[in-house]
Formats: C-alpha cells, structure tokens, sequence
C-alpha cells in the first residue's frame, strides 16, 4: 500500500492483473484499520479508477497504407461508375434568352411585347432514351437571396384562412396590392416563372404533340402536407380566394393557373410548388414536364423536333438567363459530370497518399534494419 | 506585564469600544451608521459565507453569470435577433443554448452555496458556555455577543476574539494550540492581566465574572493576526492590552481546564475571519491562451461581418437595382443602410462559431477531472482515511506542464516524525538500520510499566545491559537522555503526554522511557525520573538552552545523591571539541557517527561532567554579576567533557519519496527542496530522497557566488544556453547547487543575478535552498516564475508553506502533523508525497492531453459548422442566408456534437497510467506545450476554416444546374458536418470505452431522430412557419446524390486529419519500440548505504520549530508550585515573539 505511486510489472497485458493485485493490497491494508476508518476510501471501481474496458487501435502502417489504398479504389470506383452513368445520359440543353438577333426568341425578348411565342428547333440522331425529363434553367437569379427566402407567409400556403386577410409581415413588399391582401403574398410566389413550352415531333412536316406530363413534378410532401388549399366555398376554389387580390406579376390568380385541370390549381399548382421550392443556388434549374406517356414513353424517336414556347418571363434586366433542358435520367438521378470527377480526384489523392505513405515508410524503415 | 498607565489616552485611533456584560450597549451599538448592515452583524458571531438566499438567488446569479464575456455576447446576440430586420436566424437557435449554459451553471452555484450554507450553520452551532444573568450556559455560537464573558473548556475551539481575563491554571497562564491558524502545532502561551487574575478569580467563577464592568477600547477589527493595541479600563485605571492577552477564534486551548475570556470582535470582525481574504482564483496558461483565442474568434467573426456587408452592399448596389424582385425587397433603402444591416445579420449568423458551450463543459470536464483524482484509490492514504483532494477546480491540465517542483522538506519529504533508532553508547553502536522500522521483531518491554509503545530500536542487548544495570555507561547515558532537554510532561488518560518544542528531543525522551529511565515531571527547579523503577529527584540547577549558535544544550542538577552533574548534547563537531584530551571511545564514536551519517541519521553527541561546588559557586556568582558574556560563562562550563555516547535520530523519508523524486526527474522536473532547515540536513535529505545522484558534486558557498558574480566567458554563455549545454553537460547535469537563504537575500537584490541564477539552476541537477524563511520561499518561486515560463508546483505542509504555495501557479498541501494551513491554501491536497508522482505523471498527463484535446475539437466544430456562412455568402448575394435549417444550429451544439467530445475529454488516455509512471518522459510533451501551442490553434483553426470550404463548396459543385434544391442543399451539407466532426471524433479517440462507443451512437441517432422531428407533419401543421423543412429528411436521403454528396464531402473534409494520422502512424511507428526501449528506466538503481566516499555528518536538532522552553521552565511560570515570576510573562513574551518571528 505503501508505495502505491509504483505498478508492480508489467504493462499493456498484465494491466488487469496488476489491478487486481493492487486491489487486494488495499483491502489487505484495510484489515488493519477498524471499519469506521475507511469512510472516505474511495470506492473501488473501473470508472472512477480510471481503468475501464477500452479497445484502443493500434494503427499500423500495415493498416494505414493499405487503407488508403482501398480508399482510393472506392472512389475511383465509384467515380467512374457515376462518370460512365453521367455519360451515358443524354442531355440537350437550349438557351432560349434570345440576346442575339439570330437566335429563335430574339424577337419575344422585348419585354414589351405580349404573349409572344417562338420555337426552336431540333433533331435528334439518335434516339433519346425515356424517361425523358423537360427542366426549365434560369440563371444569375437569386431565389437563395435570404430576403427572397423569407418572402413567403407559411399560413397562408398551408391555407389558413385567417391569413388571407392578414398576411404575414414576412411578405413585404407583396402584402397589399391596392389594400386587397395578396393571396399567395410575397416576393416567391409574385416572381413565378410563367413561360410554358409544348413539343411538337416534326412528322413529315406536321406537328405531332408530344404529351407532357405535369403530374408529380413536385414533393410529395409539399404536395400533400406543406401547401393546402383554402376549404372550398360553396364547391369554389375561387370562392375561396374571395376577397384577395392575386400577385401583382402574374397574370392569372392562383386559383386559374391551369384551367385544363382544376384540381391542379390554387396552391397545388404543381408548377408553383416546383417554383416555390427554393433553389439552392443562382443558377439552377427546375422539373418542368416528364414525357411519360403514349408513343414516347420508351423515349424521344430520331427525328426532328420543335419546342414551342410562350415567351413571358423578363430575365435580361438582371442579366439572367433561361434555358430549356431535355434530360434522361440514370439510377443517379440527371447528368452530374461534378461528382463523378470530384470521386475520381480524391480516389486518386487517396492512392497517391498511399504511394507517399509506403515510400516514406520504407524509407524510414529500412536505415534502422539496418542498423 | 500589567502596566498601569496614566497616559492611556495618547492612544487615538482606539475607537472599538467593548462593554464587559452590558448586553443592551451592544445591542445599540452604532459604528458607522450608513453601513447598517454590517452593523447588524457585529454584534453576532454568526458567519455568513453563503451569497444566495430564495430571492437573491436569480438576479445576482444571472449578474454573476453575465459577467463572463461569452454570455454577455451571446445574450445581446439573442437581442439582436429580436430585431426583425437583422434576424437571419430566428432568436431560439442562441437562446436555447444560452439557457441550458445559464441553467447548468446556476446548478452548480447553487449546489455549492447550498454546502457553504450547511457548513455555516453547523459552525455557527457549535456549544460554548456564555455568562447570563443565570450564570454560565451553554449557547451556540451564533448567540455570542460583544462583551459577553465566556466559558472556555480544555479541548474547545475558541468562538470569538476573546480578552483572557483568568483561567483555572497558576498565573492565569493558558495553552493553546494555533494550528487553525498559523498551522504550528506546538502550543503557545496566552497570560492574563495579572489585575484580572487577582481579581476575577472566585469560587464559583460566575460571581466575580458577573461583576466585571471593565471597558476595553481598542482598534477597529483588521487582520493583523500578531498585533491588537488597546487598553482595559476597569476601576479607574488604564492597563495596555495586546495580543498576548488575546485568545483568537479558531485557537483551541489545550492542557487548561477552563479559561475565562471577554468577547472583543465577534463574527466577520474575528481577526482569522478578516485575514481569510477574497480567494485568488489562478488560471492555467492553456485557459489563457484559449481565451485569447476566443477573443480573437470574436474579432475575426466582427472583421468577416465588415467585409461580407461590404460584398452586401456591392451586391446591393450593382445586382438588386437591376432585378425587382430583389431591389422590392430591398424597400427602398440605400445600399449602404442595407450593407449595415447585412453586418449584423452575419454577426447573428456567425455567432455559433463562438463556443458558447465550451466555458461550461470545460468546467465540467474539470470538476470530472477533480474527482477523479480525488476517487483515485492509488492517492488514498488509508492511514488517515484521507483521499486526494482538488480543492481548486480549474488547474487540472497546468498539472500536466510542471517544470520546477518547489518542495518543502520537513513533513514533505519527510515525515517529520523523528524515530531513535541507534546510538553508540562507550564505542559500542545498538540497534540498527538494516532492517526497516515495521518488520524488526519489537523489544520486549513488558517489564517497563512506563512502557507505551512508539519506539523503534531494536536492540535486545542494550536491554539486556540495562536491566541487569552491566553497564554503567549506558544508565549514564539513558540518565542524561532522561534530564538533559527541555520537554514538559501531562498526564493523560493514565499515560505520559511530553510537550516538546523539538521533535529531536521528543524521541529522545520517549525512548529513554522505552528504555526505562522515565521522565515524569518537573517544576522550576527540579526534575523526577524514575530509573528502572526508581524513582528519583534531581535538583535542577541550571538550563543553558539550546540555541542555534550554541548547537548543544546542557543541564546542571544535583544528583539524589547530592553530586553536581553537568549533561550536555550537541552537535558532534561542537561537542567532540569539547571533550577531555583523554576521553575514551573517541575514535570509535567517530567511527560510528560515520556510519550514522551514511544512514542518513540525524546525530547528537551526548557528553557528562562533574562539577564541584566550587566551580558551581564561582560560575553562578559570575552569572549573577556580569551578564554580559553569559555566552562566555556557559561556555566555561561546557567543557572538559566526558563523551558518553551518540544517538542516531531517523528523520524518516516518506514512503516512496525516493522512487517518487527520481521518477519526476525523469520526466524532466526541476526538483528544488527549500528548507529552513541547515545545509547539511538538506544535503544529506537529498542524498537520501534521490535528488542528488551520489556523485554529484555541490555547487555551493563562495564557489557559487563567484559564478554568478564574474562576468567570465563561461557566464556569458549562459545566455546561449543551447551551445553551452551541449559543450558542458555531462559536467553541469551532475551539478547541485545549494544555496542558503543569506546568499538568497543578496541575489534577490541584484535582478541580473536571478537571471543567471536560474539560467544555471535550470542546467543542474537540482537546487537545495536552505535556512530560507517562508517569504524567501515564496521569492525563490517568483523568482522562477519571472525568468522562465515554466510552470511552477509548491508542495508543503506548514504554515510556512503557505506564501509560496499561494504563489506557485500551483500549490499543492500535504495533510501532515503541522495543521491544515498549507492544505487550506491549496490548490490540491494529497496525504503522502510520493503521491505527487502519480498526480502529476498520470492525472496531469492525462488532464493536460484531455484538455487539449477537448479545446482543439471544440474549437473546430463550431467554427467549421459556422464559417461555411460566410463561403455560402458569395452564392447567395451577401444575404446572411443561414445554409442550416434554424433548428439544426442549437442541436448541433446541445445534442449532434456535445457528448462525444465530453467522453473524450473524460476518458481519453494516451499511455495507461502504469505506462505514464513507468516511462516518465513522456511527461515532457506537457513541459514542452507541444499540445497546446499558437501553431497547433493555428493548425486546427486552418483545418476548420478547410473544412467549412469543403463543406459549402462541394455540395454546391454537386449540386449545380441540377434540380435540386436549397432545403436538399441544407440537409446535405448538415448532414457532412455532423458526420464531419464524428468522424474526427472518431480519429481523435484513442482510447474507445463502452461510453465513447454509446456516445458517438447516440449523437448520430439524435441527429436523424430530431431531424425526423423537424421535419414532422405533425410540427409544420402546429407551426407552419418554424417547421417547414417538412418532409426533407425523407426526400433528400431517398436521392442516391445527396448520399453520395455527403460521403465525398466527409472524405474530403477529414481527408487531411485522416492522411495526418496516418502519416503519424508510419512515420512514428517503425521507431516507436526504440522510443520505448530508451525510454525505459536505465539507472541501475544500487542499493542504500554506501552512497558516496565523504559522507557528511549532520549532527543538529530539528531548528524549524523555535526555540524551546528553556526559559520558560527556568523561569518556571507555568509549572505547579513554583515561585511567582514576573519574569515568567517575559519569557513567555519572548518565547512566543520567537515563534512568531518564525512565521
């Protein structure tokens, strides 16, 4: 007990024993003592001893190097799985801003002209695997702004009546349009994308529509859960946005954003939960359509095509850009050339790490075998 | 002592007036009226050392709290989000954590007043005997008033700063023990007034006490424990009072049945109350450093904010005019009123790069670092039942980095309990070291009724000699043991109590008791032994006391017989000078006091002579005339003597100090023993404890001086230390520098001298500073502190201790024999020396890569989760757009993050503690800071800034011109960082305990658990607008990308800690075995005895305690029937000024 500062022997392996030992040496020494004495011994166990059961990894460089290498293989492996993935989804993607005069939309870019319409044309040599995407792109737009964010009354979108009336300050400047509350309010819903495109093959020189499908295109969740109508008055969506003004850009109020399909209006516009679902970053793009249906469902067929758009939305006052983008999809979602290379860059990193690593090691090694 | 004097009124500033028995005086008394609450104190002598009552608890607690920088920052954070404009996060994310800091912290204040509230309450409940109207009855201590008269009984604790006015010994004499407060445990006199004495005392007590009207006016309560003026006025006359009349609270009276005393200052105005000073709280450097980092967070984080609202209204300016949503938005404001806005939103945004939870869970980590080493089974000492304590709850990891340990050396390193254990008696040496006190086979000493125990000889043939009394030689011996000191005797409880001013002379007696000569009692002139059964009385003559110049002591008496007799001990070299040309055993007590000293034994040459009546009369007549060369006079006495023996006292080490002192060594510990002890105790202590190699030489005296003072070449390279060690050390390792405290005092006066001095400490072996006083210690430590930035550990016991204790970055009490001053004072106490060892190599160690461990990880978790804001700006227009969901930033402090880093900083071992003993080296990456350092916080802030780049940036490549969208962004880089710091957690952690393992788990279940929360229907369809992260969780983790995202993120962002690791393990691990083969412990360690060719003898009493009571038993005041003696209160003057003089 005396010299308790000093371990017997041994180390990592006989660690247990040596506390074992110690320990019938202090209940040795507490023989001595009457019971009364010992009040303040600590008490003898494997936390408060410090001593409790732990795996401690000893790392080698015959765990290390190799590590690394294995590593490194994963990610290369899967960065050429998601380069050749990327590769293999085709992507047409069409800037259809019309800045310069011989672009098809040149004329529909004044922002004066109304309802203006232009097409583009295409042909494909080869056929566009199905499911074909329909995305629409702008660019240099900040829907990541925070006060852009913020612009939105959440109440209100998830059809809380009260806030028809009263919108949430969050919405400033789009509250009031001449006193009549906004309904939806705010900078998000206001600057709703609203130009529309429709496909046309060019089958021996007429147009054959390909359907588009707006079904799905947005969250589940945003669709079921987040956005809700208002309850509908006497059977009326449009009853029910009595007594509110509708956004001060668009053109229709939400509840006749799409008159083909009733149920798809109101705030389960599809279109305007795609729109409303913030993007990331000031170039993004957004689902547009799915071509799921008919003849092209198995894809787009060669041949010639002809993307008809109704010209509406202004980007060239703040330098931005649209764009149309028709995409198939893999099992990793559209092309994504980024991840791919960034895996492939790593991997490699990690692979030349692990060259570095054994050249070191054995550098340092082998001068002291031989000595 | 009782003066009367006329001109009492000289005395001006004597403005405390005590009233004896006139309650309602008291009970109006008005001292300083716009204090009144102080006032309504002085009468009690309640303590109040708790701060919080039910109502105060809250606001001062927050005031307290809010004193601290982090909170005052966090809270005027959460003000500022409160603000709409500038709220980019919404306020609950600071102010959820904010109140689980406050909460935990008001926890723990709380509970620690809730003790000092029960630990007042019994103090103030203590018993003691207060006179009423009804006589004596026993009150509690709180009841005590200014100027009631009170009862102490042998054994009490004095409640108040009391005026003795009698006692129930002879003179109105009384003992009393000031361990409590000066921490010495040998008594001290306190007398009264002789006036009281006569006057006060009746019987029964009660009727003249009751009477008593005196009026003492005196200064005004202070802490000046050694001083009190004032004067007594009672029956007309004046008597000067002062502090030999004063019994203070916390004195216990011993060896007196009953002192009466008159309360003077009760309560807080006590004069111990008023010395306990507001408590200095220390901090380590680590903590220092760290805040500075923290500041320097601040500032970053304000300078970031400045630039992004620069890049906010550039944005602003040149990108929001052009695009009307945005410039709508905008309502009109300038860009520069919105750049303004933009900074503190960022300032809102950054703010949890701040740790805000890391002052708390670093106190935490301490207080479990602290009880640690107080459950540490191996620093229980189950002799006193006590554990090791951390009194001070904030130096744990300082533990860790000791360069220069400062010990004290008696009771420290020794045990300062002194053990006889051989003597040379006519040549012939008894007993024997060989073996060690506890296994020898114990003397039988049956026949001995005086016989108690406590020695350790082991000798049967002195016994046998002495019981058949063969040897006459050895009876003279033991008689001159018996006679020949200046011990006091008690009885108590049917046995011999000694009282003795040295533990020398207390050994020495109890053994000649063991050994049969008793010594049962004596007065003023005459001392009674009993010798083998007999009992005799010897008339004392003479007392020439021990003093430091003198080395020895003798003692004149008449023998039964009627023969004079002249016993002397001493020092060898004085004595031996001494003795008659033709004394016999010369040159084997020579021989013999060799081999004591190779023992490490402390000696005393014990010497006889016979005097005649005529040399007596002749030396008394010349006493009594010239005074002047007393010193002469004794010394015509002591001489001609007749050697009869030596005694060989062990002042013993303490277990393990040797192992202990050599282990520290080893791990790089500059060892310095400051000592008031003489030169060659200390040398011969270090010989012994092994902090002087056997052949090291001493660097002492003039030779040292000359070394400090010439401006030699070989001085001058001191200041280039590096050269000059690697051209000089094997030389100057094997160098001790020994250093007395009148050489310290000149050094201190020269501030070049300390440089250098301490530049050539650090190259030696070791230092002995000895003959230093308490302050010098202290100086010795400043001295230390200021020309090195080592950090510097004191251990002591003593009150003498206390000043470098205090001054030590730590300080460290042993609870010894000496009282509980040094441990009061501590920072840490510990019950065995040796001790220290596993507190500084293992719990140190430990703390110290703990906490820096813990201060690293901390750091770059929340700055790596908080500056992918700023990286986020540049894609999101300046728009302080956070790039968490809200909720995500509290849990990421309170729940993804906090326990994992916490069982880190609890469990983490590098070495087991058997390996941090055994290969003390390693202690020096604590001395070296190569943890905690400005480039390794530069490293960790590097790697987060890193990682918060990897974090933001490559979700973002992932995730452009593809659809997905901000909230999937949110989650995914959420996601990375969360895994991020675990998995650097998980490279962090060495040491994987079942609750590391369950911690990390839980952290990662609670993130998708509370994550799944948020997310819920359930919380948006309650609050659309707080929850609206609806359903992402699902969504975003059913896309193969955000998987595959989050993993390459991860890789990337650990990718430098893990290639560091790995790096590490191949570059260290090929000569790791060598490290460790080296490391092991080299130094054949040879076995005692012999150590070094020229022994030194030390031959001296133990000096640190004062003098003894010599005058005080020539004079005789104090013992039973003896003459009265005015000179008695002087000798008690001046023996207790000398004790005093010691502090």
């Amino acid at each position: 007990m005396a010299a308790s500062c000093w371990p017997a022997s041994g180390f990592y392996r006989e660690k247990k024993r040596n506390c074992s030992a110690r320990t019938a040496i202090f209940d040795g020494g507490m023989m001595k003592n009457k019971e009364g004495e010992v009040a303040n011994r600590p008490d003898n166990t494997a936390f408060t001893q410090q001593r409790l059961p732990a795996w401690q990894p000893m790392l080698s460089a015959g765990i290390v190097i190799p590590g690394f290498l294995v590593i490194g293989l994963v990610f290369i492996g899967i960065g050429v799985a998601l380069f050749l993935g990327s590769q293999s989804i085709q992507v047409l993607e069409s800037d259809y801003t019309g800045l310069n005069s011989n672009t098809p939309c040149y004329e529909c870019s004044d922002a004066s002209k109304k309802n203006c319409t232009c097409s583009i044309e295409f042909t494909l040599t080869k056929q566009f695997d199905g499911p074909v995407f329909l995305y629409y792109g702008l660019s240099n737009f900040f829907q990541n702004h925070r006060k852009y964010g913020v612009s939105r009354d959440y109440y209100q979108l998830s059809g809380d009546t009260a806030y028809f009336k009263n919108p949430s300050d969050s919405c400033s400047p789009y509250i009031y349009d001449s006193g009549v509350p906004i309904v939806p309010c705010g900078a998000a819903a206001n600057s709703m994308f609203n130009d529309s495109f429709r496909l046309y093959q060019l089958v021996g020189g007429t147009k054959k529509p390909v359907p588009l499908d707006g079904k799905g295109i947005s969250w589940w969740t945003d669709y079921n859960i987040v956005f809700r109508n208002p309850p509908l008055v006497n059977g009326s969506l449009a009853a029910a946005f009595n007594g509110t003004a509708k956004p001060v850009n668009w053109a229709k109020p939400a509840y006749e954003l799409d008159t083909s399909d009733p149920s798809n209006n109101g705030f389960m516009n599809e279109d305007f939960l795609v729109w409303m679902r913030r993007a990331a970053l000031p170039d993004f793009r957004k689902l547009y359509r799915r071509i799921t249906q008919g003849d092209y469902a198995a894809g787009l067929p060669v041949g010639n095509y002809s993307l008809e758009i109704s010209y509406n939305y202004p980007v060239i006052g703040f330098g931005g850009r649209k764009k149309i983008v028709l995409s198939n999809v893999s099992w990793m979602g559209g092309k994504n050339m980024f991840l791919g290379v960034a895996y492939l860059v790593i991997g490699s990193l990690c692979i030349v790490m692990s060259l570095v690593m054994l050249i070191v090691y054995a550098k340092y090694k082998f001068p002291e075998g031989d000595s | 002592m009782d003066k009367t004097d006329s001109k009492g009124a000289e005395v001006t500033d004597n403005t405390w007036e005590v009233k004896a028995n006139c309650h309602h005086f008291h009970g109006q008394l008005r001292r300083k009226p716009f204090r009144c609450f102080r006032q309504r104190r002085n009468a009690e002598n309640a303590v109040r050392s708790y701060r919080y009552t039910v109502l105060t608890f809250l606001p001062l607690n927050l005031y307290e709290q809010f004193q601290r920088f982090a909170n005052i920052f966090f809270l005027l954070v959460v003000i500022l989000q409160c603000v709409p404009a500038i709220a980019t996060i919404p306020w609950y994310t600071t102010l959820l954590p904010l109140i689980i800091v406050l909460s935990v912290r008001g926890m723990k204040d709380l509970s620690a007043d809730l003790a000092r509230r029960r630990s007042d309450s019994q103090i103030n409940s203590r018993p003691c005997d207060v006179l009423t109207p009804a006589g004596f009855t026993t009150l509690q201590w709180k009841d005590v008033c200014i100027g009631d008269v009170l009862r102490i009984h042998k054994d009490q604790i004095i409640p108040a700063d009391l005026l003795l006015l009698c006692s129930s010994e002879p003179h109105s004499l009384c003992y009393v023990e000031t361990a409590d407060i000066d921490g010495e445990t040998n008594l001290k006199y306190r007398q009264a007034l002789s006036i009281t004495h006569s006057e006060l005392i009746s019987d029964p007590a009660e009727e003249a006490l009751s009477t008593f009207d005196g009026n003492v006016l005196c200064e005004n309560p202070n802490n000046r424990l050694y001083s009190f003026k004032g004067d007594l006025y009672w029956r007309g006359k004046t008597h000067r009072l002062d502090i030999e009349h004063i019994l203070l609270r916390g004195m216990v009276l011993r060896n007196t049945d009953c002192a009466y005393g008159l309360a003077i200052y009760t309560g807080s105005d006590c004069k111990i109350l008023r010395n306990s000073g507001q408590v200095i709280v220390k901090k380590t450097q680590v903590e220092k450093d760290f805040n500075r980092v923290v500041i320097g967070i601040v500032l970053t984080l304000l300078l970031v904010a400045v630039l992004m609202a620069v890049g906010s209204g550039l944005f602003e300016y040149r990108v929001s005019p052009k695009m009307e949503v945005l410039s709508a938005l905008g309502g009109g404001s300038t860009p520069v009123y919105r750049g303004f806005l933009a900074f503190w939103g960022y300032v809102i945004l950054l703010s949890p790069s701040m740790p805000i939870a890391l002052y708390i869970t670093f106190e935490m980590i301490h207080v479990v670092h602290c009880l640690l080493i107080g459950w540490d089974l191996h620093m229980y000492w189950a002799n006193n039942d006590t554990p090791a304590q951390a009194r001070s709850k904030s130096l744990n990891e300082e533990l860790g980095q000791v360069g220069h340990l400062l010990s004290d050396k008696t009771g420290t390193l020794t045990q300062n309990r002194l053990i006889f254990r051989q003597c040379c008696i006519a040549g012939d040496i008894y007993g024997s070291t060989s073996l060690s006190a506890e296994d020898a086979k114990p003397l039988d000493l049956s026949w001995n009724p005086y016989s108690y125990g406590g020695l350790h000889f082991h000798d049967q043939r002195l016994v046998d000699r002495l019981v058949k009394q063969q040897c006459p030689q050895s009876q003279e011996f033991l008689t001159s043991l018996v006679l020949c000191h200046t011990v006091m005797s008690e009885w108590k409880n049917g046995t011999i109590r000694y009282q003795a001013a040295s533990p020398d002379e207390e050994a020495l007696v109890v053994a000649a008791r063991e050994l049969g000569w008793v010594f049962l009692s004596r007065t003023r002139d005459s001392l009674t032994i009993n010798a083998l059964g007999q009992t005799l009385n010897y008339e004392l003559l003479a007392l020439l006391d021990f003093t430091s110049d003198r080395r020895r002591m003798s003692v004149l008496v008449r023998e039964p017989g009627g023969g004079l007799k002249l016993y002397c001990k001493g020092a060898d070299v004085v004595i031996l000078e001494r003795l008659q040309k033709d004394s016999p055993h010369q040159e084997s007590t020579a021989r013999a006091l060799e081999i004591f000293a190779q023992g490490c034994l402390r000696t005393l040459c014990v010497a006889v002579r016979t005097v005649t009546e005529q040399q007596w009369q002749k030396w008394r007549d010349g006493l009594q005339e010239g005074e002047a060369l007393v010193e002469e006079l004794h010394g015509r006495m002591e001489r001609e003597l007749m050697l009869l023996g030596v005694t060989a006292i062990e002042d013993r080490l303490q277990d393990g100090v040797p192992e202990a002192i050599s282990s520290l060594r080893q791990a790089g510990i500059k060892v310095w023993v400051l000592t008031g002890d003489k030169t060659e105790t200390a040398v011969n202590v270090g010989y012994s404890c092994r902090l002087i190699d056997p052949d090291t030489n001493l660097l002492q005296g003039e030779e040292l001086r000359q070394l400090l003072q010439s401006p030699t070449p070989e001085i001058r390279s001191f200041k280039d230390l590096d050269v000059w060690c690697i051209d000089n050390r094997p030389p100057w390792s094997k160098v001790t520098v020994v250093i007395t405290g009148h050489q310290l005092a000149d050094l201190m006066e020269e501030p070049e001298w300390g440089a250098r001095f301490v530049a050539l400490s650090n190259q030696c072996q070791s230092v002995l500073c000895c003959r230093v006083t308490p302050g010098q210690k202290a100086e010795v430590v400043r001295l230390i502190r200021k020309h090195t930035s080592s950090v510097t550990l004191a251990i002591g016991d003593g009150a003498n201790d206390v000043n470098m204790i205090k001054t030590a970055h730590i300080g460290v009490g042993l609870c010894g024999v000496e009282g509980s001053q040094a441990v009061q004072n501590a920072d840490f106490a510990l019950s065995q020396f040796s001790f220290l060892c596993r507190l500084l190599l293992v719990h140190g160690h430990w703390s110290y890569y703990r906490i820096c461990k813990f201060l690293h990880y901390f750091l770059f978790k929340t700055t790596a989760f908080a500056l992918v804001h700023i990286w986020f700006g540049f894609f999101s227009g300046f728009s302080a757009q956070p790039l968490y969901e809200t909720w995500f930033i509290p849990f990421y402090t309170i729940a993804y993050t906090s326990m994992p880093v916490q069982c880190l900083a609890i469990f983490e071992q590098d070495v087991s503690a058997e390996g941090c003993l055994r290969w003390a080296a390693l202690y020096k990456t604590g001395q070296r800071r190569d943890l905690f350092s400005p480039a390794t916080l530069a490293a960790s802030l590097l790697y987060s800034v890193y990682t918060s780049l990897v974090l933001c940036l490559l979700p973002l490549g992932a995730f452009h011109s593809t659809a997905l969208d901000y909230q999937t962004l949110a989650i995914t880089v959420a996601t990375s960082a969360v895994f991020t710091v675990t998995i650097e957690i998980i490279i962090q952690t060495r040491y994987w305990t079942k609750y590391n393992i369950a911690a990390i788990c839980l952290s990662l279940a609670l993130y998708f658990i509370l994550t799944l929360i948020v997310h819920s229907k359930i919380l948006h369809d309650k609050l659309p607008a707080d929850f609206y992260f609806t359903g992402v969780i699902i969504i975003a983790f059913s896309d193969p990308v955000v998987w595959l995202t989050i993993l390459l993120t991860t890789c990337t962002a650990t990718l430098p800690s893990l290639t560091g690791l790995a790096l590490n393990v191949v570059l260290t691990q090929s000569s790791k075995h060598r490290v460790h083969s080296m490391m092991l412990p080299t130094q054949v360690r040879r076995p005692g005895g012999f150590r070094r060719g020229g022994v030194l003898r030390h031959s001296s009493y133990a000096m640190s305690q004062g003098a003894g009571f010599g005058r005080l038993i020539t004079s005789g005041t104090g013992l039973h029937a003896t003459a009265p003696a005015q000179e008695g209160a002087e000798a008690a003057a001046n023996g207790t000024k000398e004790n005093n003089d010691k502090l």
